[in-house]
This record gives structure tokens, sequence and C-alpha cells, in this order.
């Protein structure tokens, strides 16, 4: 992808972030359900962690959870 | 506490104990060390070619991040060393958040540095790799049960990047694999969490990635919770994944290929995984543990249909050291 299209797409992504703050707001006494953690991305991360240290170790893609760690020789 | 048991179809088992333990000093300062060991016993291809019996190894790892809060923003500091029989990895990570609107929208962004050194066993040569991550995510609750989140991932890869347990047929000669010494990643990814009736949550995944050694693939994950009781909770998911492979993966090599490998995760392929998880968190504790003390128990299935497969079934343990609340 070229750097222009890098930047487009990363504009793209903060404008929508903008628009999507300009969405009605939800009031602290209604988010009771939203304080799930089943609501909460990501809520177990040494879960998610493990699973996508060997998702990385057999597939040949990564990325998309933060930042990552080092990796591993993992044959 | 976690404990996992890996296995797949290339004769690989892994064992792997970890600890994470979390302390907040005060409402805006927390730290949070973790340890792990992967106890390794390799019978695959890479290894068998020299061990037929198979070949034991172990990885520890070890990170620490610290988090303090200046209002309504969040800033991360932290580092990760892991050291295994033929690699070792350094990293060092930041990351900050800041909420807005209210607390309806998150927005996060972080980078991490790791230096990598593998050995190319059976030599005592020792390689270098050196990747920048970056992420940048927006977060939002659109409705009183809704909340999605879109993120942006680039990744810079230098350095050794062959896979030095491999051999390619090139000529028909068992050549050991040569790939390009930089890669360059990036990842879109959109995710739903959705709260429905009788104490329901249903869960989407999506990412799409590509690099420039022109791996392109995507996934999709969907999943569903829900409350049998307040205190026990279960997930079931299934995520799809189809990759295309590297513009320079051949299943044979003939003349003189600049780049050439056999490395199985560079191959086009689709697969699924099946995913089942049971969280139990009674009222007055785990086993005379404090209450807010729980176990999780998880079993996974992923099947490609390159013909490999694996299984990994974990147990989780969660104990509050300090005051427990009841959740």
């Amino acid at each position: 992808m070229s750097m222009l299209k890098r930047a487009a797409a990363l504009c793209g992504l903060l404008v929508s972030g903008l628009l999507l703050s300009a969405c009605a707001t939800v009031k602290p006494w209604q988010r009771a359900r939203l304080a799930d953690p089943c609501m909460v991305f990501d809520e177990d991360a040494s879960l998610a962690g493990y699973r996508a240290h060997w998702l990385e170790a057999r597939e040949g893609s990564a990325g998309g959870s933060g930042v990552q760690g080092g990796g591993c020789g993992c044959k | 506490m976690q404990f996992h048991a890996f296995q797949d179809s290339r004769g690989v088992t892994v064992l792997s104990p970890t600890v994470d333990l979390e302390k907040d000093f005060t409402d805006r300062l927390g730290l949070r060390a973790r340890f792990g060991v992967d106890a390794i016993s390799a019978a695959s291809d890479s290894c068998a070619r020299c061990h037929s019996e198979g070949a034991n190894s172990a990885r520890a790892v070890g990170s620490l991040t610290v988090t303090r809060k200046f209002g309504d923003t969040k800033l991360a500091l932290g580092g990760e060393l892991s050291q295994e029989n033929f690699y070792r990895s350094t990293t060092l990570l930041t990351s900050i958040s800041r909420s807005l609107n209210k607390g309806n929208t998150t927005v996060a962004g972080g980078y991490s540095f790791s230096f990598n050194q593998p050995t190319l066993h059976p030599e005592e040569t020792t390689e270098q790799q050196y990747a920048h991550d970056a992420y940048l995510s927006v977060t939002h609750t659109l409705s009183k049960s809704t909340v999605v989140q879109l993120g942006y991932g680039f990744a810079q890869i230098n350095g050794y990047q062959d896979n030095p347990f491999l051999r390619a047929p090139v000529n028909d000669q068992l050549t050991l694999g040569h790939s390009p010494g930089s890669r360059r990643r990036q990842t879109l990814s959109l995710r739903l969490r959705q709260a429905l009736p009788a104490d329901t949550f249903a869960e989407v995944d999506y990412r799409r990635y590509f690099d420039d050694w022109q791996i392109h693939s995507s996934a999709v994950s969907v999943g569903l919770s829900h409350y049998f009781t307040r205190r026990l909770l279960a997930n079931v998911s299934y995520r799809w994944y189809q990759q295309t492979g590297a513009f320079f993966y051949q299943p044979s090599y003939l003349g003189n290929p600049q780049y050439f490998t056999s490395d199985f995760r560079l191959v086009p392929f689709d697969a699924g995984l099946y995913a089942g998880r049971l969280v139990y968190t009674p009222r007055n504790g785990l086993w005379g543990w404090r209450v807010g003390s729980g176990i999780t128990l998880q079993y996974e299935r992923y099947r490609a249909n390159s013909g490999f497969d694996a299984a990994i079934f974990t147990a989780g343990l969660r104990v509050p050291l300090g005051a427990g609340n009841a959740p």
C-alpha cells in the first residue's frame, strides 16, 4: 500500500472517530450493561495474548490487537 | 495464573504456565507483571530431520508494565524479555489512551520496538532483527448496548527473517530457505460488542491484513456469551481465516531463485478455529480464597485445509490478593 493510501486510511480512521463522537452520548446511569466484562475488548488480556502468540506462530499474518511483543523462534 | 496445553499435527507439544500480577498502588498508578514458560517438545519436520526422537526446548518470557493516569489520559510504559534455546527477544513498548465525549469515545495508540536475535542452530552464528510496531484505535459507544472499535496497525521488520530450520527443494536439493530482509505489515480491524436480551452478548471481529510479501489475509470471528447464572458464564466462538501465499512461495524451485522458502506460514490456506469457554466465579470465593476468585476453562480446535490441525486447552485461576469485592 502506497504512503498516500496509508495516510488516507489513517485520516479516514481519525475522521470516523470524530464523526462517531458526534453520535448520541450514553449517560453514566445508562452504562450498566456496557460495564459487563463481555462488552470489553480483550477483557482477559492474558488469554487473548496467548491466542495471538500461537496464531502468529502458525499463520503468515499478525497484529490487529495492540502493539506486539518480540515474537519467538517457534517452528 | 493460567496453564495452556498446545498440541498440533506438526508434532509440536507446548505446555505453558503463566502468572500475571496486577497491583493498583493508587487510583492513578498501576503495575502489571507477567512471567511465563513454554516447555516445548518438538518432533516437527524442522526438528526431526536431525533429531529423530524429537527435541525439547524451553522459552521463558517476562514483562513489566507501569500505567499512570493523568485525568482522562492513561499512559503505559513497559518492556518484555524472552529467551529460548535459539532465540532471544527484547521489547520496549509504550501506549497512550484518552477518553473523550464523556467517556463514550476512547482514542488509543501505541508503539513497540523489538530487538530479536535468532541463532542459526546447529551453527553458533547469531543474527539480528529489528521490529517497529505501532497501532491506533478508536473505541466508541454507539448505544446503551453497542460498542465498536476501529483499528489500524503498522509494523516494519528489518533484518534476518529466514527460517533456519526449514529447507526448500531447489533444483531437487533441499536448501536452507532465504526470505527478503525487510517486511512491512499493515492491519485494519473492526470489532463489535452487542448486549442482547437474556444475559447474552454477541461479538464480531474482522481483521484485514496485508504486507509487502504480498500475503493478504482476512479473519472473521463471531462469538456468543451467556450467563447461565450470574456466577457461570459460557462463551462459544468461531474464527474463519484465509490467507494468500508470499510472492516468492512455490512448492519447488528451479534455476537460481533470489528468494525461496518452505515455511508453512507463507503458503496460501484457509482455516477455522472453534472455541468454547466456561468462567465460574462463585459468590463467596473459590476454594476458600477471597471473594472475586474464579476459574476459567477453555478448549480450542484449529483446522486448516493444508492439513494442519491443533488443539489447545487452557485452565485459568484468578485470585484477588487484596480486598476482594463480589463481582
